[in-house]
């Protein structure tokens, strides 16, 4: 019998809902069926934590006496944007420092503000005639800012391929260390605990969707950059290639810095580690079909990173339960395999997640507007001329 | 007979002292020199693995503490701060011995008698967790 938002909601409400999490409903749906067990469960709840790029925080520091136009911004030496109103900056969290470089970058910036630390803010302006001040050199708290909140352009990637390194050389990527001679295999997923592999086809996850992100409640606003439905898909419609990705809001001030962290890829840059929950309501049998989908099921391409140009080239396509089961045969050479993202934070983001619907203090919300599907990536054709 | 990895620290009343020598001629031990260095306050650093008979061992170590210099036995080259580890993995893909390795919980585990002191693991960890000893 299918289900609305509405109805699940009030057993949330009523403290009667039923809610597992992505890996715990795999066996429900075994033992019981897709049939009962969607009629049993209300809500599954997926999380991830993982590096996303694709990060940073919009902030507010409030109007200085006399007042500034920040035009150059650091916060702790990491350089952060001018290019929006007199007090207004966005943190990008790859930004290295000044002084450290990748080492200490935008994330870590983020997650100090989180973690309620002060935070030196320097920034230069012109002057101008309604803001006179040119230099400010001060202090900040999270508590301090009129608003701070995360808007990440892409986080939640549906899938991601594993890499490998068929070269001579070692080399350090976004993916890990990759050891020369196909040393080894990194991949980054949560598999079939993730978001997006547990609603591949985008039925209840659009703009407005209430979820977990770094320990606050946020929402996702928009589909997020890369955004790719247009993917290779298995016979079922989950994808085989990256896939989908969500942009993703929330406020800084009611996370948990153990949930946004900075991150340091070797020889390649800052990153954040970003902790996100999704509850998917299983309003019908489909939805039930869907969440109940294992890591044998689920398939990546294994991709070469020594080689860049005309993309990676693809070595194999795998199940994610190989890459978890330690190790993957290539062509007759059993190759290790390690994760990237934490499966472990995943599993707490998931229950917590999980708790707070239990508890009645999280509420499913529908989307108020569903992402296109079909939607193909573009590449950046490099056009010659210095003038048109 | 046994065996012991230890990390001693010289100050700079000591760096210089014959003690290598001490430790084989009075007190009949036997050492490998893993890591030597000193810096430049003088201070120096020595990671011995250091081999003899417990009684042995234990007056050589008495010795070196009555000439201050400190003495402490480690396992690996490598600390791993588990306040600061999330459990990703990215270690583990650059350990060829497997000592550092996901549990069935995917949780890290850090085997410390099985390392190399390869240090590329302390490169590999995106939190910055791992640190080695010297």
């Amino acid at each position: 019998m299918a289900k609305t938002y509405q109805e699940i909601n009030e057993k949330i409400a009523k403290g009667e809902a039923v809610v597992v999490t992505a890996e715990e409903v795999i066996d429900i749906v075994k033992k019981r069926g897709v049939k009962e067990a969607a009629d049993y469960v209300d809500v599954v709840t997926t999380a991830t934590f993982g590096p996303m790029c694709s990060s940073g925080a919009f902030l507010n520091f409030g109007h200085s006496d006399p007042p500034i136009r920040m035009a150059e911004i650091t916060l702790n030496g990491v350089v952060a944007s001018g290019g929006l109103a007199a007090v207004d900056t966005y943190l990008g969290a790859t930004q290295p420092s000044n002084d450290r470089g990748i080492e200490y970058g935008g994330a870590h910036v983020i997650n100090d503000l989180i973690a309620g630390k002060e935070v030196h803010l320097v920034a230069k302006s012109q002057g101008t005639d309604c803001y006179p001040r040119k230099e400010i050199d001060t202090w900040v708290t999270l508590a301090d800012l009129n608003e701070a909140y995360l808007f990440n352009p892409r986080n939640c990637y549906q899938n991601y391929n594993a890499a490998i390194n068929t070269s001579s050389k070692r080399i350090y990527t976004y993916m890990g260390i990759l050891q020369p001679n196909m040393g080894n295999i990194t991949y980054s997923t949560a598999g079939e605990l993730s978001p997006l592999l547990n609603d591949p086809l985008l039925k209840t996850i659009g703009m407005g969707t209430r979820i977990f992100l770094g320990g606050a409640q946020g929402y996702v606003s928009w589909m997020g950059t890369q955004f790719n439905t247009a993917c290779e898909r298995d016979e079922k419609g989950y994808p085989t290639t990256p896939g989908a990705t969500l942009a993703l809001i929330g406020n800084m001030k009611e996370m948990n810095p153990e949930y946004i962290r900075g991150a340091v890829y070797e020889k390649y840059g800052t990153s954040m580690f970003v902790g996100v929950g999704i509850p998917i309501p299983i309003l019908n049998e489909e939805m039930m079909s869907f969440v109940s989908v294992e890591n044998k099921d689920l398939h990546t391409n294994v991709l070469d990173y020594s080689v860049s140009k005309g993309g990676h080239p693809i070595l194999k396509k795998v199940s994610y339960a190989e890459l978890r089961s330690g190790s993957v045969d290539i062509n007759g050479k059993i190759i290790k395999t390690s994760p990237m993202s934490s499966l472990k934070v995943a599993r707490e983001i998931a229950l917590e997640l999980n708790h707070w619907i239990k508890k009645g203090g999280f509420f499913l919300q529908e989307p108020i507007q569903a992402f296109p599907m079909g939607n193909a990536l573009k590449g950046l054709e490099i056009k010659e001329g210095e003038s048109r | 007979m046994i065996t012991k990895k230890i990390l001693l620290s010289f100050p700079k009343v000591a760096t210089g002292k014959p003690m290598a020598m001490e430790l084989i001629k009075t007190y009949n031990l036997d050492f490998s020199i893993l890591k030597a260095l000193i810096d430049d306050n003088i201070k120096g650093t020595l990671l011995l693995e250091i081999r003899g008979e417990a009684n042995d061992l234990n007056a050589g170590i008495v010795f070196l503490r009555e000439n201050q210099i400190g003495v402490k036995e480690v396992q690996s080259m490598v600390v791993v701060d588990e306040k600061k580890c999330i459990s990703c993995g990215a270690c583990t893909a650059v350990c060829a011995v497997n000592a550092l390795e996901m549990d069935e919980n995917w949780s890290l585990i850090h085997h410390e008698d099985k390392c190399l002191e390869c240090m590329l693991c302390v490169k590999a960890c995106p939190m910055r967790a791992i640190h080695a000893v010297m």
